[in-house]
Protein backbone atom coordinates (compact mmCIF):
# COMPACT_ATOMS: atom_id res chain seq x y z
CA UNK A 1 0.00 0.00 0.00
CA UNK A 2 1.56 3.21 -0.98
CA UNK A 3 1.41 5.71 2.30
CA UNK A 4 1.03 9.40 1.89
CA UNK A 5 2.72 11.37 3.70
CA UNK A 6 2.19 15.09 2.06
CA UNK A 7 -1.23 15.63 1.86
CA UNK A 8 -2.25 19.24 0.78
CA UNK A 9 -5.54 18.92 2.86
CA UNK A 10 -3.33 18.98 6.17
CA UNK A 11 -2.00 21.98 5.38
CA UNK A 12 -4.82 23.70 6.88
CA UNK A 13 -3.83 22.21 10.38
CA UNK A 14 -0.46 23.34 9.50
CA UNK A 15 -1.28 27.18 8.70
CA UNK A 16 -3.24 27.61 11.85
CA UNK A 17 -0.53 26.25 13.95
CA UNK A 18 2.22 28.67 12.10
CA UNK A 19 -0.37 31.57 12.88
CA UNK A 20 -0.76 30.77 16.82
CA UNK A 21 2.86 30.73 16.66
CA UNK A 22 3.36 34.24 14.79
CA UNK A 23 0.67 35.84 16.88
CA UNK A 24 2.88 34.37 20.32
CA UNK A 25 5.98 35.92 18.43
CA UNK A 26 4.11 39.36 17.38
CA UNK A 27 2.35 39.75 20.07
CA UNK A 28 3.68 42.88 21.57
CA UNK A 29 3.03 44.67 18.07
CA UNK A 30 -0.59 43.47 17.72
CA UNK A 31 -1.61 44.13 21.34
CA UNK A 32 -0.25 47.63 21.07
CA UNK A 33 -1.82 48.69 18.27
CA UNK A 34 -5.85 47.40 17.63
CA UNK A 35 -5.38 48.05 13.95
CA UNK A 36 -2.71 45.76 13.85
CA UNK A 37 -4.51 43.22 15.55
CA UNK A 38 -7.99 43.70 13.76
CA UNK A 39 -5.85 43.31 10.17
CA UNK A 40 -3.67 40.75 11.50
CA UNK A 41 -7.39 39.26 12.23
CA UNK A 42 -9.07 39.50 8.81
CA UNK A 43 -6.47 38.34 6.96
CA UNK A 44 -6.15 35.45 8.65
CA UNK A 45 -9.79 34.54 8.48
CA UNK A 46 -9.83 35.36 5.02
CA UNK A 47 -6.78 32.63 4.38
CA UNK A 48 -8.27 29.62 6.88
CA UNK A 49 -11.76 30.15 5.19
CA UNK A 50 -10.17 29.95 1.69
CA UNK A 51 -8.67 26.86 2.84
CA UNK A 52 -11.68 25.49 4.77
CA UNK A 53 -13.35 25.83 1.70
CA UNK A 54 -10.50 23.91 -0.51
CA UNK A 55 -10.80 20.73 2.20
CA UNK A 56 -14.42 20.90 2.34
CA UNK A 57 -14.61 20.99 -1.61
CA UNK A 58 -11.38 20.18 -3.22
CA UNK A 59 -13.25 20.07 -6.62
CA UNK A 60 -14.41 23.28 -6.35
CA UNK A 61 -14.10 24.80 -10.17
CA UNK A 62 -11.58 27.18 -10.34
CA UNK A 63 -12.06 31.18 -11.63
CA UNK A 64 -9.96 30.10 -14.89
CA UNK A 65 -12.57 27.21 -15.18
CA UNK A 66 -15.65 29.65 -14.65
CA UNK A 67 -14.71 32.55 -16.59
CA UNK A 68 -13.76 29.63 -19.78
CA UNK A 69 -17.58 28.30 -19.48
CA UNK A 70 -18.71 31.94 -19.83
CA UNK A 71 -16.73 33.08 -22.37
CA UNK A 72 -16.51 30.41 -24.61
CA UNK B 1 17.82 60.87 3.31
CA UNK B 2 17.95 56.84 3.58
CA UNK B 3 19.15 56.23 -0.15
CA UNK B 4 18.36 52.50 -0.48
CA UNK B 5 18.43 51.62 -3.92
CA UNK B 6 19.76 52.39 -6.87
CA UNK B 7 18.21 53.20 -10.47
CA UNK B 8 20.61 50.35 -11.82
CA UNK B 9 19.15 48.11 -9.19
CA UNK B 10 15.23 49.08 -10.27
CA UNK B 11 16.09 48.61 -14.41
CA UNK B 12 18.16 45.59 -13.67
CA UNK B 13 15.05 44.21 -11.33
CA UNK B 14 12.41 45.33 -14.24
CA UNK B 15 14.91 43.03 -16.48
CA UNK B 16 15.28 40.15 -14.49
CA UNK B 17 11.37 39.90 -13.79
CA UNK B 18 10.62 40.47 -17.24
CA UNK B 19 12.48 36.98 -17.92
CA UNK B 20 10.22 34.22 -17.14
CA UNK B 21 7.34 35.58 -19.29
CA UNK B 22 9.09 36.42 -22.48
CA UNK B 23 10.42 32.42 -22.42
CA UNK B 24 7.74 31.62 -21.42
CA UNK B 25 4.03 33.21 -22.08
CA UNK B 26 5.05 35.88 -24.82
CA UNK B 27 6.26 33.46 -27.98
CA UNK B 28 3.37 31.15 -27.67
CA UNK B 29 0.64 34.74 -27.34
CA UNK B 30 2.52 35.89 -30.26
CA UNK B 31 2.31 33.02 -32.39
CA UNK B 32 -1.39 32.31 -31.56
CA UNK B 33 -2.07 36.10 -32.44
CA UNK B 34 0.14 36.79 -35.10
CA UNK B 35 1.62 33.74 -36.88
CA UNK B 36 4.82 33.62 -38.13
CA UNK B 37 4.41 37.68 -38.58
CA UNK B 38 4.52 37.64 -34.62
CA UNK B 39 8.44 38.69 -33.75
CA UNK B 40 7.22 42.03 -35.60
CA UNK B 41 4.91 42.55 -32.28
CA UNK B 42 7.97 43.84 -30.09
CA UNK B 43 8.64 46.77 -32.26
CA UNK B 44 5.11 48.07 -31.99
CA UNK B 45 4.66 47.89 -28.29
CA UNK B 46 8.12 50.33 -28.31
CA UNK B 47 5.03 52.78 -29.73
CA UNK B 48 3.65 52.12 -26.28
CA UNK B 49 6.28 51.52 -24.15
CA UNK B 50 8.42 54.49 -24.73
CA UNK B 51 5.00 56.82 -23.65
CA UNK B 52 4.95 55.13 -20.34
CA UNK B 53 8.44 55.43 -19.97
CA UNK B 54 7.81 59.20 -20.36
CA UNK B 55 5.12 59.43 -17.89
CA UNK B 56 7.32 57.35 -15.21
CA UNK B 57 9.82 59.85 -15.83
CA UNK B 58 7.80 62.74 -15.51
CA UNK B 59 5.99 61.77 -12.06
CA UNK B 60 9.32 61.06 -10.77
CA UNK B 61 10.55 64.00 -11.93
CA UNK B 62 7.87 66.25 -10.96
CA UNK B 63 7.60 64.78 -7.33
CA UNK B 64 10.86 64.01 -6.40
CA UNK B 65 11.51 61.78 -3.50
CA UNK B 66 8.02 60.74 -3.38
CA UNK B 67 6.46 57.00 -4.00
CA UNK B 68 3.67 56.20 -5.50
CA UNK B 69 0.87 56.75 -2.77
CA UNK B 70 2.56 60.13 -2.07
CA UNK B 71 2.12 61.13 -5.62
CA UNK B 72 -1.54 60.25 -5.41
CA UNK B 73 -2.29 61.95 -2.57
CA UNK B 74 -0.54 65.07 -3.55
CA UNK B 75 -2.92 64.94 -6.86
CA UNK B 76 -6.22 63.54 -5.54
CA UNK B 77 -6.24 63.31 -2.19
CA UNK B 78 -6.07 60.41 0.09
CA UNK B 79 -9.76 58.96 -0.60
CA UNK B 80 -8.78 59.37 -4.12
CA UNK B 81 -5.23 57.62 -3.08
CA UNK B 82 -6.19 55.13 -1.13
CA UNK B 83 -9.21 53.83 -3.53
CA UNK B 84 -6.36 53.26 -6.24
CA UNK B 85 -4.10 51.25 -3.00
CA UNK B 86 -6.82 48.95 -2.62
CA UNK B 87 -7.36 48.21 -6.40
CA UNK B 88 -3.24 47.87 -6.89
CA UNK B 89 -3.80 45.63 -3.73
CA UNK B 90 -6.09 43.27 -5.45
CA UNK B 91 -4.10 43.59 -8.46
CA UNK B 92 -0.65 41.89 -6.81
CA UNK B 93 -2.60 39.34 -4.57
CA UNK B 94 -4.16 37.98 -8.33
CA UNK B 95 -0.87 38.57 -9.72
CA UNK B 96 1.00 36.76 -6.97
CA UNK B 97 -0.65 33.90 -7.25
CA UNK B 98 -0.73 33.15 -10.62
CA UNK B 99 2.37 33.73 -10.82
CA UNK B 100 2.88 30.76 -8.11
CA UNK B 101 0.75 29.01 -10.23
CA UNK B 102 3.17 29.73 -13.38
CA UNK B 103 6.05 28.45 -11.33
CA UNK B 104 4.62 25.25 -10.04
CA UNK B 105 2.93 24.58 -13.62
CA UNK B 106 7.17 25.44 -15.16
CA UNK B 107 8.53 22.91 -12.64
CA UNK B 108 6.03 20.15 -13.53
CA UNK B 109 6.50 20.73 -17.03
CA UNK B 110 10.05 20.51 -17.24
CA UNK B 111 11.86 19.01 -14.41
CA UNK B 112 9.51 17.32 -11.49
CA UNK B 113 6.36 16.00 -13.48
CA UNK B 114 5.72 13.69 -10.46
CA UNK B 115 5.96 16.48 -7.78
CA UNK B 116 2.63 18.15 -6.61
CA UNK B 117 2.50 21.67 -7.15
CA UNK B 118 1.79 22.23 -3.13
CA UNK B 119 5.24 21.28 -2.57
CA UNK B 120 6.53 23.96 -5.07
CA UNK B 121 4.39 26.59 -3.82
CA UNK B 122 5.48 25.76 -0.21
CA UNK B 123 9.05 25.99 -0.93
CA UNK B 124 8.85 29.34 -2.57
CA UNK B 125 7.04 30.74 -0.10
CA UNK B 126 9.53 29.69 2.61
CA UNK B 127 11.98 30.86 0.21
CA UNK B 128 10.19 34.20 -0.21
CA UNK B 129 10.04 34.69 3.62
CA UNK B 130 13.68 34.07 4.30
CA UNK B 131 14.80 36.40 1.34
CA UNK B 132 12.26 39.06 2.86
CA UNK B 133 13.92 38.30 6.26
CA UNK B 134 16.82 39.49 4.35
CA UNK B 135 15.43 43.06 3.29
CA UNK B 136 14.62 44.75 -0.08
CA UNK B 137 17.92 45.52 -0.98
CA UNK B 138 19.02 42.25 -0.69
CA UNK B 139 16.45 41.35 -3.38
CA UNK B 140 17.65 44.22 -5.56
CA UNK B 141 21.19 42.97 -5.29
CA UNK B 142 20.32 39.14 -6.46
CA UNK B 143 19.12 40.31 -9.75
CA UNK B 144 21.82 42.79 -10.32
CA UNK B 145 24.40 40.37 -9.67
CA UNK B 146 22.07 37.43 -11.49
CA UNK B 147 21.01 39.13 -14.67
CA UNK B 148 24.45 40.00 -16.48
CA UNK B 149 25.45 36.06 -16.42
CA UNK B 150 21.74 35.38 -17.18
CA UNK B 151 22.23 37.44 -20.25
CA UNK B 152 25.33 35.73 -20.97
CA UNK B 153 24.18 32.36 -21.24
CA UNK B 154 21.28 33.52 -23.44
CA UNK B 155 23.10 34.65 -25.67
CA UNK B 156 25.73 31.47 -25.87
CA UNK B 157 22.31 29.49 -26.29
CA UNK B 158 21.64 31.84 -29.39
CA UNK B 159 24.79 32.01 -31.03
CA UNK B 160 24.88 27.83 -30.95
CA UNK B 161 21.46 27.88 -31.94
CA UNK B 162 22.51 30.09 -34.95
CA UNK B 163 22.79 27.44 -37.53
CA UNK B 164 19.59 26.07 -36.91
CA UNK B 165 17.75 29.00 -37.43
CA UNK B 166 14.94 28.74 -40.59
CA UNK B 167 14.28 31.46 -42.83
CA UNK B 168 11.48 29.90 -44.05
CA UNK B 169 9.73 29.83 -40.21
CA UNK B 170 10.03 33.78 -40.09
CA UNK B 171 9.68 34.80 -43.98
CA UNK B 172 7.21 35.71 -45.73
CA UNK B 173 5.44 38.48 -44.16
CA UNK B 174 3.48 41.18 -45.92
CA UNK B 175 1.29 44.08 -44.81
CA UNK B 176 -1.83 42.44 -44.25
CA UNK B 177 -0.03 40.64 -41.33
CA UNK B 178 0.47 44.05 -39.82
CA UNK B 179 -2.71 44.35 -38.00
CA UNK B 180 -2.58 41.01 -35.92
CA UNK B 181 0.72 41.83 -35.34
CA UNK B 182 -0.22 45.36 -33.34
CA UNK B 183 -2.96 43.33 -32.04
CA UNK B 184 -0.49 40.65 -30.46
CA UNK B 185 1.97 43.34 -28.87
CA UNK B 186 -0.57 43.85 -26.21
CA UNK B 187 0.87 40.95 -25.10
CA UNK B 188 4.39 42.56 -24.44
CA UNK B 189 2.56 45.18 -23.49
CA UNK B 190 1.36 43.26 -20.42
CA UNK B 191 5.38 42.09 -19.56
CA UNK B 192 6.76 45.43 -20.03
CA UNK B 193 4.37 47.57 -18.60
CA UNK B 194 6.07 46.17 -15.34
CA UNK B 195 8.11 49.04 -15.28
CA UNK B 196 5.44 50.94 -12.94
CA UNK B 197 6.31 49.20 -10.10
CA UNK B 198 10.01 51.55 -10.24
CA UNK B 199 6.89 54.14 -9.04
CA UNK B 200 6.25 51.73 -5.82
CA UNK B 201 10.18 52.21 -5.28
CA UNK B 202 10.85 55.59 -6.00
CA UNK B 203 11.00 56.93 -2.64
CA UNK B 204 14.07 55.17 -2.31
CA UNK B 205 15.70 56.28 -5.48
CA UNK B 206 16.67 59.54 -4.93
CA UNK B 207 15.92 63.24 -4.94
CA UNK B 208 17.22 64.45 -8.03
CA UNK B 209 17.53 61.80 -11.31
CA UNK B 210 20.75 62.59 -12.86
CA UNK B 211 21.42 61.98 -16.87
CA UNK B 212 22.87 58.90 -16.05
CA UNK B 213 19.63 57.49 -14.29
CA UNK B 214 18.06 58.70 -16.87
CA UNK B 215 19.77 57.08 -19.63
CA UNK B 216 19.85 53.54 -17.09
CA UNK B 217 15.90 53.84 -17.49
CA UNK B 218 15.23 54.14 -21.13
CA UNK B 219 18.12 51.72 -21.73
CA UNK B 220 16.42 49.13 -19.68
CA UNK B 221 13.04 49.41 -21.83
CA UNK B 222 14.88 49.28 -24.92
CA UNK B 223 17.04 46.65 -23.92
CA UNK B 224 13.44 44.60 -22.78
CA UNK B 225 12.20 45.09 -25.94
CA UNK B 226 15.34 43.68 -28.14
CA UNK B 227 15.55 41.03 -25.66
CA UNK B 228 11.79 40.05 -26.55
CA UNK B 229 12.31 40.36 -30.22
CA UNK B 230 15.48 37.87 -30.00
CA UNK B 231 13.90 35.35 -27.94
CA UNK B 232 10.54 35.13 -30.43
CA UNK B 233 13.19 35.28 -33.59
CA UNK B 234 14.69 32.62 -32.44
CA UNK B 235 11.89 30.48 -30.88
CA UNK B 236 9.80 30.56 -34.10
CA UNK B 237 12.94 30.46 -36.33
CA UNK B 238 13.77 26.89 -34.55
CA UNK B 239 10.58 25.72 -33.79
CA UNK B 240 8.06 26.96 -35.79
CA UNK B 241 5.24 29.72 -35.59
CA UNK B 242 2.71 26.45 -35.68
CA UNK B 243 4.77 24.38 -33.12
CA UNK B 244 4.97 27.54 -30.61
CA UNK B 245 1.28 28.68 -30.47
CA UNK B 246 0.78 24.79 -28.95
CA UNK B 247 3.42 24.75 -26.31
CA UNK B 248 3.09 25.98 -22.67
CA UNK B 249 6.90 26.57 -22.89
CA UNK B 250 8.09 26.86 -26.05
CA UNK B 251 11.50 28.45 -25.59
CA UNK B 252 12.18 25.24 -23.44
CA UNK B 253 11.66 23.48 -26.37
CA UNK B 254 13.80 25.30 -28.91
CA UNK B 255 16.62 25.27 -26.19
CA UNK B 256 16.61 21.60 -26.01
CA UNK B 257 17.10 21.38 -29.62
CA UNK B 258 20.68 23.54 -29.34
CA UNK B 259 23.86 21.46 -28.62
CA UNK B 260 27.37 23.41 -28.32
CA UNK B 261 29.56 22.12 -31.28
CA UNK B 262 27.48 18.55 -30.99
CA UNK B 263 30.26 18.26 -27.68
CA UNK B 264 27.04 19.57 -24.95
CA UNK B 265 23.86 19.33 -25.02
CA UNK B 266 20.47 19.51 -22.88
CA UNK B 267 20.70 23.10 -21.90
CA UNK B 268 16.96 23.19 -21.03
CA UNK B 269 17.35 22.57 -17.46
CA UNK B 270 19.48 25.98 -17.28
CA UNK B 271 16.10 27.51 -18.97
CA UNK B 272 14.46 26.26 -16.37
CA UNK B 273 16.50 27.92 -13.48
CA UNK B 274 16.56 30.57 -15.51
CA UNK B 275 12.83 31.18 -15.14
CA UNK B 276 12.29 29.81 -11.52
CA UNK B 277 14.85 32.36 -10.49
CA UNK B 278 13.09 35.11 -12.34
CA UNK B 279 10.20 33.51 -10.64
CA UNK B 280 11.46 34.05 -7.50
CA UNK B 281 12.27 37.33 -7.36
CA UNK B 282 8.93 38.48 -9.17
CA UNK B 283 7.47 36.71 -5.72
CA UNK B 284 9.41 38.77 -3.65
CA UNK B 285 9.02 42.00 -5.57
CA UNK B 286 5.47 41.66 -5.69
CA UNK B 287 5.38 40.57 -1.90
CA UNK B 288 7.15 43.92 -1.05
CA UNK B 289 5.07 46.06 -3.32
CA UNK B 290 2.36 44.18 -1.57
CA UNK B 291 3.06 45.20 2.42
CA UNK B 292 3.94 48.57 1.24
CA UNK B 293 0.40 49.14 0.05
CA UNK B 294 -0.93 47.68 2.96
CA UNK B 295 0.97 49.90 4.91
CA UNK B 296 0.35 53.28 2.83
CA UNK B 297 -3.68 51.76 3.06
CA UNK B 298 -3.91 51.32 6.73
CA UNK B 299 -0.88 53.16 8.25
CA UNK B 300 0.80 50.69 10.07
CA UNK B 301 3.90 50.55 11.39
CA UNK B 302 5.28 46.93 11.36
CA UNK B 303 4.68 44.75 8.54
CA UNK B 304 6.25 41.52 9.44
CA UNK B 305 3.16 39.77 11.14
CA UNK B 306 1.63 40.43 7.99
CA UNK B 307 3.31 37.85 5.99
CA UNK B 308 2.08 34.63 7.05
CA UNK B 309 -1.64 35.67 6.28
CA UNK B 310 -0.98 36.83 3.21
CA UNK B 311 1.08 33.62 2.56
CA UNK B 312 -1.71 31.45 3.05
CA UNK B 313 -4.42 34.03 1.20
CA UNK B 314 -1.97 33.76 -1.73
CA UNK B 315 -1.10 29.87 -1.17
CA UNK B 316 -5.17 28.97 -1.59
CA UNK B 317 -5.74 31.29 -3.88
CA UNK B 318 -3.81 29.68 -6.94
CA UNK B 319 -6.07 26.45 -6.43
CA UNK B 320 -9.25 29.11 -7.25
CA UNK B 321 -7.28 30.96 -10.11
CA UNK B 322 -6.14 28.12 -12.04
CA UNK B 323 -5.46 24.31 -11.33
CA UNK B 324 -4.15 22.88 -14.99
CA UNK B 325 -1.63 24.47 -17.43
CA UNK B 326 -5.20 24.77 -20.00
CA UNK B 327 -6.81 26.56 -17.40
CA UNK B 328 -3.41 28.94 -16.45
CA UNK B 329 -3.21 29.70 -20.05
CA UNK B 330 -6.69 30.53 -20.76
CA UNK B 331 -6.79 32.81 -17.84
CA UNK B 332 -3.34 34.82 -18.38
CA UNK B 333 -4.59 35.07 -22.29
CA UNK B 334 -8.02 36.47 -20.90
CA UNK B 335 -7.51 38.22 -18.06
CA UNK B 336 -4.45 38.77 -16.84
CA UNK B 337 -2.67 40.29 -19.56
CA UNK B 338 -6.00 43.17 -19.83
CA UNK B 339 -5.95 43.51 -15.73
CA UNK B 340 -2.23 44.56 -16.19
CA UNK B 341 -3.06 46.89 -19.07
CA UNK B 342 -4.99 48.39 -16.73
CA UNK B 343 -2.58 48.66 -13.89
CA UNK B 344 0.18 49.31 -15.97
CA UNK B 345 -1.09 51.68 -18.37
CA UNK B 346 -4.25 53.31 -17.99
CA UNK B 347 -4.10 54.04 -14.30
CA UNK B 348 -0.01 55.75 -14.46
CA UNK B 349 -1.71 57.47 -17.54
CA UNK B 350 -4.32 59.34 -15.39
CA UNK B 351 -1.54 60.21 -13.15
CA UNK B 352 0.19 61.44 -15.41
CA UNK B 353 -2.09 63.55 -16.89
CA UNK B 354 -3.50 65.01 -13.96
CA UNK B 355 0.71 65.82 -13.72
CA UNK B 356 0.46 67.67 -16.51
CA UNK B 357 -2.63 69.84 -15.63
CA UNK B 358 -1.46 70.45 -11.64
CA UNK B 359 2.22 72.04 -13.04
CA UNK B 360 3.30 70.95 -8.96
CA UNK B 361 6.52 70.68 -7.98
CA UNK B 362 7.02 69.03 -4.42
CA UNK B 363 10.22 68.74 -2.84
CA UNK B 364 9.90 66.30 -0.26
CA UNK B 365 11.94 67.70 2.87
CA UNK B 366 14.55 65.48 4.61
Amino acid sequence: MKVRLWREEKMIYVFGSLLIISFMKHKDILLNKKRNLVLFLILSVCGIALGVVRMIYPYVPSIAYILEKYLK
Amino acid sequence: MNKLITMRQVVFMYLFISLSPVLRQVPTALAKQAGRSGYLSPFWSLMVIVPLSAIILLLIRSYPGLNLYEIMVYMGGKIFAKTFIFLYIIWIIVFLSAKINAYSLTLQFTLMPKTRSDFFMLVILLLVYYALLRGSKTIFRFSELALGPIFLLIAIFLLCALSRLRTDYLLPVSTINLPSTIKASKDILAVGGNLILILFFSDKIGISLTKKQIRKFWLGSIVFVIFTFVITIFTFGITGANLTKNLPFPFYITVKSISFFNIFERFEVIVTIMCVLSDFITICIMFLILLRLIDWLFDIEERGFLFLPLGIIIYYLTYYISTTQFEYNFIYENLIVNVNLVFQYIIPMILGLLSLLKHKNVKKQF
